[in-house]
């Protein structure tokens, strides 16, 4: 007998759950997620770092690293920097948890193949971790001239890097079978 | 070495969005995938030229990007262009060698290895080489995992010039650099990205 969606076949006479039609890492993936919206929106409310010269106090994130590059020709480059450190990773991860959330609840996402597509095309295009290694060498390099303080969005920022890592190791392939209940 | 069956042989193709295995189409047009409807290519559309296409374009922006000053530091002392290079040398005199040598690996070696790399690819690919293709493969992966870590020469730039804006201290601003920089690891991406690496194993064992 076929067991229906979010359901669990359960032994006769011991009660011991045999095979579950439920995705087993799609809570695992979703708390994954979860963490990491919340990260990246601290990671752009907050400071990532600011400097301190002559009483002056001036901070720094991924949207001044963004907007110090708008004029003229650099535009480009900082449509770049901003598609791959904050639309990509925010978009994944808006994704992930539509998707999911969706799963959890045993049902197909709306738009869930569009989604999925999108998912394998932005892969290689998320850069967070490039950001936060960038935002060190910034501290270390300024630094010789000022007093630099690390702000808050410097730990969301490394707590993105490593859940965007974790993340990345489920091939958004895997989430075929998943969403539209067709062979993997 | 045992027999390798190779999807071609069994008649069979991957499709290279959701990675459903299905049977071969017959007609190669405009065959598309049954599960995400996107089309099914048994390798990836004319590779070898986009590849190159992308490889020399990306080349090309590189000379710009290495000549050409990234950013302008003015201060008490005047003002001054820096190039990639300068900034390397200028942390490695200041002490930091770490910094120098995190810079120098990101901006000058990740780029200069990923053209060398694609390079070899594509000449190899061409020549229908039959030896060392596991490490070819290999190599290849290791292109596609360092490809975006030149973007940190950019992000540098961007929060440097985001942060030093005082007038008694001195301001930092992009230059024309930045953007051929940029440019060289979008265009080695797209580089990577358009090869396909069946294309290792395409090429036919004279002797079998």
């Amino acid at each position: 007998m076929l067991l229906q969606a979010n359901a669990a076949a359960c032994c006769t006479v011991c009660d011991a759950v045999l095979a579950r039609t439920r995705h087993p890492e799609t809570d695992h993936v979703l708390a994954l997620a979860l963490a990491a919206g919340i990260c990246l929106v601290i990671a752009n409310v907050t400071p990532v770092l600011a400097i301190e010269f002559g009483g002056m106090h001036v901070e720094a994130n991924i949207w001044t690293a963004v907007l110090s590059m708008q004029r003229g020709w650099f535009a480009g480059a900082a449509l770049v920097l901003a598609v791959t450190t904050l639309w990509v990773p925010a978009l994944q991860i808006a994704m992930l948890l539509w998707l999911l959330s969706f799963a959890r609840a045993g049902r197909c996402a709306p738009g869930s193949r569009v989604i999925l597509i999108t998912l394998h095309r932005l892969r290689p295009w998320s850069m967070t971790e490039v950001f936060l290694l960038g935002a060190l060498v910034a501290i270390v390099k300024l630094s010789n001239w000022v007093r630099v303080i690390p702000g808050e969005g410097i730990w969301a920022l490394g707590g993105l890097t490593i859940l965007l890592a974790l993340l990345s190791r489920y091939d958004p392939r895997a989430w075929w079978g998943l969403a539209l209940h067709t062979p993997l | 070495m045992s027999r390798q069956f190779t999807a071609a042989a069994l008649g069979l193709v991957l499709c290279g969005t959701c990675g459903l295995v299905l049977p071969r189409p017959s007609s190669a047009s405009d065959a598309r995938c049954t599960r995400c409807a996107c089309r099914i290519r048994a390798r990836l559309p004319r590779s070898e030229e986009r590849t190159l296409a992308w490889l020399l374009a990306g080349m090309l922006l590189y000379i710009p990007a290495n000549i050409l000053p990234v950013m302008h530091t003015s201060g008490i002392r005047g003002g001054e262009d820096s190039t990639i290079l300068g900034g390397v040398v200028s942390f490695w005199r200041a002490g930091s060698w770490d910094i120098a040598a995190l810079i120098f690996i990101a901006s000058v070696a990740v780029p200069v290895v990923k053209f060398l790399a694609l390079g070899l690819l594509l000449w190899s690919v061409r020549q229908g080489h039959v030896s060392a293709r596991s490490e070819r493969a290999k190599l290849f992966r290791v292109v596609e995992f360092i490809g975006y870590w030149s973007m940190l020469d950019v992000v540098v730039v961007a929060l440097t010039s985001s942060l030093l804006q005082f007038k008694t201290l001195g301001t930092a601003e992009p230059r024309i650099g930045i953007v051929f920089f940029c440019s060289v690891v979008v265009t080695t991406m797209l580089a990577a990205l358009s090869f396909d690496p069946r294309l290792i194993w395409d090429a036919k064992v004279s002797n079998v």
